[in-house]
């Protein structure tokens, strides 16, 4: 096991138990916190995958802004920190064969198939070629993804208004 | 990529780019008119208007768009336009058309009358997503369209808030919808772990050319099916369908249950053929690859999807859940269509669903007259709804024949293009099975006949009365479902013509 | 006649009729009724016209050419691409001698039915309008010579007698209709399967050359037509011909209805009103036997001989079954109901035996039995309009009371017997010579004048509850019948009686059609396997 093994493995583990932890704690701020340190986890791992530009988009966006905005928004309503939210399980066992099963399929999946790798020595840095990429090849996506973001802030205002009768 | 290929690219993505047109004229002109929002419904009828035109030019003028750069000589471009899209689209067109007048006759819609902006805008942010997944042959465009489909249909299932169960609706529809939509995302990344590309041309090619482990082939088709069997609400991906339908804005339920079904049957199709395809053979069945049987697993899908829809809506006493397993049926009687895997099939399904989307738009547009009347939706509040209002009881009547698919309607031709295309594939039992569906569906479409003629009217049914545009409205509706019922040939020979599948 | 599309005109004038009547304001309720009696009238002037300019020596069955009056053109026309082929449907109507009797029976029923719904009071304008769809539909399943028009027709009635029962009916109605509805449906997605088989089976060669599927029924009787390798091909060895002949045959088993597949029938007999009852018995039940005979029979020769035992035996289970059901009736509308399952078992027995006797006498008791239990249910409709009772017991002694009304009845129930010089004797005599010279169901046969017997018990039987003995002081009131009465009766007494004494006067229209019909079936479609089973 390499170096680089390592490091990935301690991301790894990083990113599952403070996602653990989001999903299981009562406590909302205690979510959020945990909350960010799994989209560092994430953030790490890109770095150590090459993807330099993703890595550090996500610590700008996903820590720096959107969690940041949660945080507030969590603190800022006085009422929601004290209260415990319900996160009860049920329907164990059923979950558990599926999700079983599910990971089974995945695992056996992983280890059988020849994925369609490249070879990792050259790293060069990224932003370049994807920013050539967002405005020749994929210009239609780029665009389309300027339309989802309309189309979001309009639902999400349409879903934040009040109506009366 | 140079910009001599951009402007070819742009001109074949002209729909798309009216409708993104109008969906910013339509924010803007939101902002302008603070006051007075009777010129938006206008505004998008312009959109569509113009928008149909350029569909219709696509039945001839097909052609890849935003190809990729030459360094990979098989590549055919991001966007497939071809008279297939072009019919699923013109589907969409017809439908949002429908949906303008719907919105416009609403009570529901009405109330909301100072958001109608928003309400237009959302809607053409679904028409843009629905036009791009029926011409998309890149699973990422896939994915963008779908997330712009679904985010819009989010917001508008809970568009109404003035009662719960709208908001509890689109909180139902989101929860499901993120989690497929999860499910597909993973399924791609497979796909693009396995071949190192995103496009359907180049997923064909590579394999057909390559040893591939099944299982993870397998696994990733199904996630991606569970995306799109989402969208067509198929078992076991269905079960959101009866509370929204029921939740949501008649009018939303019913572009729903048309155009967004629409727009993923064409994404399937386009799937499977795209990538898994090889050629057809003289007959009009597909080459298909044999990597992964979609042949047992659509079939499978299929009957139990129309079982389980049907014994379903066997015990609905309100007549949007009813009507709403009724569509989850009818996705089944179409994807068996998808299932015999030929151009007959496919003819049956285009056939299949241009027909259901007068009848299905029809019987929800009475339901929604009747709904803004009486203010209820149970099939008890029908009772002698057929003597004190008889002509939307006739009409009602001809619209639930022809989902039953009794000639001489519509409804009847689609079915029977349906199990001519089984029989011809020899899949005698499976037709069988349909078949038997169809005598179950009568059931509980007769139940809405029964309480409107056979029982007597109570002292709470209330006469409702149709104005002189609903009239036309719904004889407009209802002439499709009766003329092409007795001549059917256009609809057919259009069909035929549209089956055709660039990239093969 | 060339040239004049009459056939279209006889199928159509109801449908002609209906818009009027949609047209005519609720209120005008004399001009709706006449609206209906016109339509059905025309109708039946031109089902005459069309008997009297009838050649009898024509044979119809298999080929075009011995069609009359044939009405034909391309409905649907695809040009086909490489794989689909060119869909071609027909609009292909004509009678021989099989459908000529069926044609004027229906014709005749309507006008009665017609008359008899003159008293009907509720949404009369619904109720004429589905009523002249239904006779639409009616006649045009009996002249349709291609599958799919025959189909459309075959369906296109269910919906109007749905409401006709479930609106118009007793108090079961909903019960009654909604499982009359369920049934027949039930049977018509076997036809409709079937007819999908065939179509992937059998090829007609057009004028320029071109063979492309078909559902002209007259081309699927051809072998010579077949693909090599068609699902319903006789050359294919693995074909499923016999699982095709059984579907269908269930499906037509259920309009007969044949046992076990009757018991939509009672119900749906005893709700529906009486003008409703007549069609019923007098026309729709022949459906299925003609739907056999029209495209069982020709079709599917070679299994047809296979089968025939079992259709004679399943003809004497509907004979015996429905006869002692009869017996132990206690409502008047159910006794007449079950007595037509007895009655279309005849129809049964004769059509299996194969022999010109035998089927002229099937196709004769359907004529004579459409008249009869017309006549039967339009009794018991009388005595239910005036005392609001049907059960056997309660009457008593009405042939004092009303005694032409017991003159009508005494002809009908006579007649149900098979009395001499009545119609019912003629054609009962002839299925059981037919039956009785084949062979292998000659002990069926003998089995099945039990029958005969059993019907005379049951008729007299009610007769003499309902008529005879001391009068019931609680119907000393009723009334005898009066002219619109008459006017119902009188007809059907005539033709009970003239076809009672001179046969021949529907025998000849039939004969040359079934000795074609008889031949074709004993000589076409052999040595060739019997795959599927």
């Amino acid at each position: 096991m390499s170096l680089y093994d390592i490091i990935f493995y301690l991301f790894a583990l990083l990113v599952l138990v403070s996602a653990f932890i989001t999903v299981t704690s009562k406590n909302i701020v205690h979510s959020a916190f945990s909350l960010m340190f799994t989209l560092f986890g994430v953030a790490g791992i890109y770095v150590l995958l090459g993807a330099d530009f993703l890595g550090v988009v996500q610590l700008l966006v996903y820590v720096g802004g959107i969690l940041i905005l949660m945080i507030f928004g969590v603190m800022m309503t006085n009422e929601i920190t004290n209260v415990d939210i319900k996160t009860g399980t049920t329907q164990v066992v059923p979950a558990i064969i599926g999700v079983g099963l599910f990971a089974g399929a995945l695992t056996s999946m992983m280890l059988r198939t020849g994925w369609n790798s490249q070879p990792s020595e050259n790293m060069d840095t990224t932003t370049y070629a994807i920013g050539k990429l967002l405005l020749t090849e994929y210009v239609l996506i780029f665009e389309l993804l300027g339309m989802l973001l309309l189309v979001a802030l309009i639902g999400a205002a349409s879903v934040a208004r009040k109506e009366k009768e | 990529m140079n910009y001599e290929n951009l402007y070819s690219s742009l001109s074949l993505i002209q729909p798309e780019i009216t409708i993104s047109v109008f969906l910013l004229l339509i924010v803007v002109a939101d902002l302008i008119f603070d006051k007075n929002k009777a010129l938006i419904p206008f505004l998008a009828l312009a959109g569509l208007i113009i928008a149909s035109v350029q569909v219709i030019l696509q039945v001839t003028n097909t052609g890849y768009a935003f190809p990729f750069s030459d360094v990979y000589l098989s590549r055919k471009g991001m966007v497939t336009v071809d008279a297939f899209g072009a019919f699923f689209k013109l589907i969409i067109i017809i439908s949002s058309f429908i949906l303008v007048y719907f919105s416009y006759v609403s009570d529901e819609i009405k109330k909301s009358e100072k958001n109608l902006g928003e309400y237009y805008a959302l809607i053409f942010g679904m028409i843009l997503g629905m036009f791009f997944l029926s011409s998309a042959s890149d699973l990422i465009l896939i994915y963008v369209a779908l997330e712009l489909l679904s985010l819009s249909s989010y917001v508008l299932a809970g568009f109404s808030k003035l009662r719960t169960r709208n908001s509890e609706a689109s909180l139902k529809y989101l929860i499901y919808g993120a989690t497929s939509s999860g499910l597909m995302l993973f399924g791609i990344s497979i796909f693009y772990g396995l071949s190192g590309t995103t496009n359907l041309y180049e997923i064909n090619t590579f394999l057909a050319s390559h040893q591939i482990n099944h299982l993870t082939l397998s696994f990733a088709s199904i996630l991606i099916f569970a995306g799109i069997g989402y969208k067509i609400s198929s078992v076991p991906f269905h079960f959101w369908t009866p509370d929204v339908y029921e939740g949501a804005p008649i009018s939303i339920t019913a572009y729903l249950s048309v155009a967004s079904k629409a727009a993923g049957f064409a994404l399937l199709v386009r799937f499977i053929k795209s990538a898994f395809v090889t050629s057809d053979d003289s007959l009009g069945y597909w080459e298909i690859l044999s990597v992964f049987d979609w042949h047992s697993l659509l079939i499978l899908v299929s009957i139990l999807t129309m079982t389980l829809g049907n014994l379903t809506a066997l015990w609905q006493n309100n007549i949007k859940r009813m009507l709403a397993y009724s569509s989850i049926a009818h996705a089944g009687y179409m994807l068996l269509g998808v299932a015999v895997l030929s151009n007959q099939g496919l003819v049956a399904v285009l056939i299949y669903f241009f027909f259901y989307l007068f009848m299905n738009l029809g019987a929800f547009f009475i339901v929604m007259l009747i709904a803004n009347k009486t203010g209820s939706e149970e099939i008890d509040d029908y009772n002698g709804l057929g003597y004190t209002s008889p002509f939307l009881g006739v009409a009602l009547t001809l619209f639930m024949v022809a989902l039953i698919g009794l000639p001489p309607t519509a409804g009847f031709i689609g079915k029977l293009y349906l199990f001519i295309a089984l029989v011809d594939a020899q899949m005698i039992t499976v037709a069988i099975i349909a078949l038997l569906n169809t005598v179950i569906a009568l059931y509980y479409y007769i139940r809405v006949l029964k309480h409107m003629f056979l029982t007597k009217s109570t002292v709470e049914t209330q006469t409702v009365s149709v104005i002189r545009p609903n009239i036309i409205f719904i004889i407009f509706m209802l002439a499709p479902v009766l003329i092409f019922g007795v001549y059917f040939g256009p609809v057919v020979d259009f069909a035929k013509r549209c089956v055709q599948i660039l990239g093969l | 006649m060339e040239g004049f599309p009459i056939i279209s005109l006889i199928t159509f004038i109801p449908v002609i009729g209906m818009l009027v009547i949609l047209f005519l304001p609720k209120e005008k309720v004399q001009n709706i009724k006449i609206t209906a009696l016109a339509a059905t009238l025309i109708q039946l002037v031109l089902s005459v016209i069309l008997m009297a300019n009838y050649n009898y020596s024509a044979g119809g069955i298999f080929e075009e050419s011995s069609f009359q009056f044939i009405d034909k053109f391309r409905w649907i026309n695809i040009e086909g691409l490489s794989w689909i082929g060119t869909v071609k449907i027909d609009y292909f109507m004509g009678v021989d001698g099989i459908s000529m009797p069926m044609v004027l029976l229906t014709s005749i029923i309507s006008v009665i039915a017609c008359i008899s719904s003159w008293n009907i009071s509720k949404s009369l304008k619904g109720y004429f309008a589905l009523f002249l769809l239904l006779d639409t539909g009616m006649m045009g399943v009996f002249v349709s010579l291609d599958f799919f028009l025959f189909y459309v027709f075959w369906e296109l009635m269910l919906l109007p007698m749905y409401f006709l029962i479930g609106i118009w009916g007793g108090p079961r109605k909903e019960y009654a209709a909604i499982k009359f509805f369920l049934y027949t449906l039930l049977g018509s997605i076997f036809i409709l399967i079937v007819m999908l088989g065939l179509y992937f089976s059998a090829m007609e060669i057009l004028p320029d050359g071109q063979r492309v599927f078909t559902f002209n029924i007259l081309t699927m009787m051809d072998q010579s037509n077949y693909t090599q390798d068609g699902i319903l091909s006789p050359f294919n060895p693995n074909n499923w011909r016999m699982l095709a002949y059984i579907a269908l045959f269930i499906g037509f088993a259920i309009k007969i209805p044949m046992f076990p597949f009757h018991t939509w029938l009672p119900d749906a007999h005893v709700e529906a009103p009486t003008p409703i009852s007549v069609i019923l018995a007098g026309v729709l039940l022949k459906m299925g036997t003609y739907g056999i005979l029209r495209i069982s029979y020709p079709i599917f020769p070679d299994i047809t001989r296979e089968l025939a035992w079992y259709i004679a035996l399943f003809g004497a289970v509907n004979i015996i079954y429905g006869a002692f059901v009869a017996l132990a009736q206690k409502d008047f509308k159910k006794l007449i109901a079950y007595s037509s399952v007895s009655h279309m078992g005849y129809v049964l027995l004769g059509m299996a035996s194969l022999t010109t006797a035998g089927i002229n006498g099937a196709i004769l008791q359907m004529f004579n039995h459409g008249t009869i239990t017309a006549m039967l249910f339009l009794i018991v409709g009388v005595v239910y309009d005036r005392a609001h009772t049907r059960g056997l017991n309660d009457f008593g002694g009405l042939a004092s009371q009303m005694p032409v009304y017991t003159g009508f009845v005494t002809v009908a129930f006579f007649a149900a017997i098979g009395l001499p010089s009545l119609s019912g004797f003629i054609s009962e005599a002839l299925v059981f010579i037919g039956a009785f010279h084949v062979e292998s169901i000659r002990v069926i046969t003998i089995i099945s004048t039990l029958g005969i017997l059993l019907g005379a018990g049951y008729m007299l039987w009610a007769m003499q509850r309902v008529f005879f003995g001391k009068l019931n002081e609680k119907w000393s009131g009723l009334q005898d019948l009066e002219m619109r009465e008459y006017i119902m009766f009188i007809p059907l007494t005539i033709i009970i009686i003239l076809l009672g004494v001179y046969p021949s006067l529907m025998l000849d229209v039939m004969n040359t059609s079934v000795n074609t019909l008889v031949d074709f079936v004993s000589t076409n479609f052999t040595n060739i396997s019997l795959g599927g089973l």
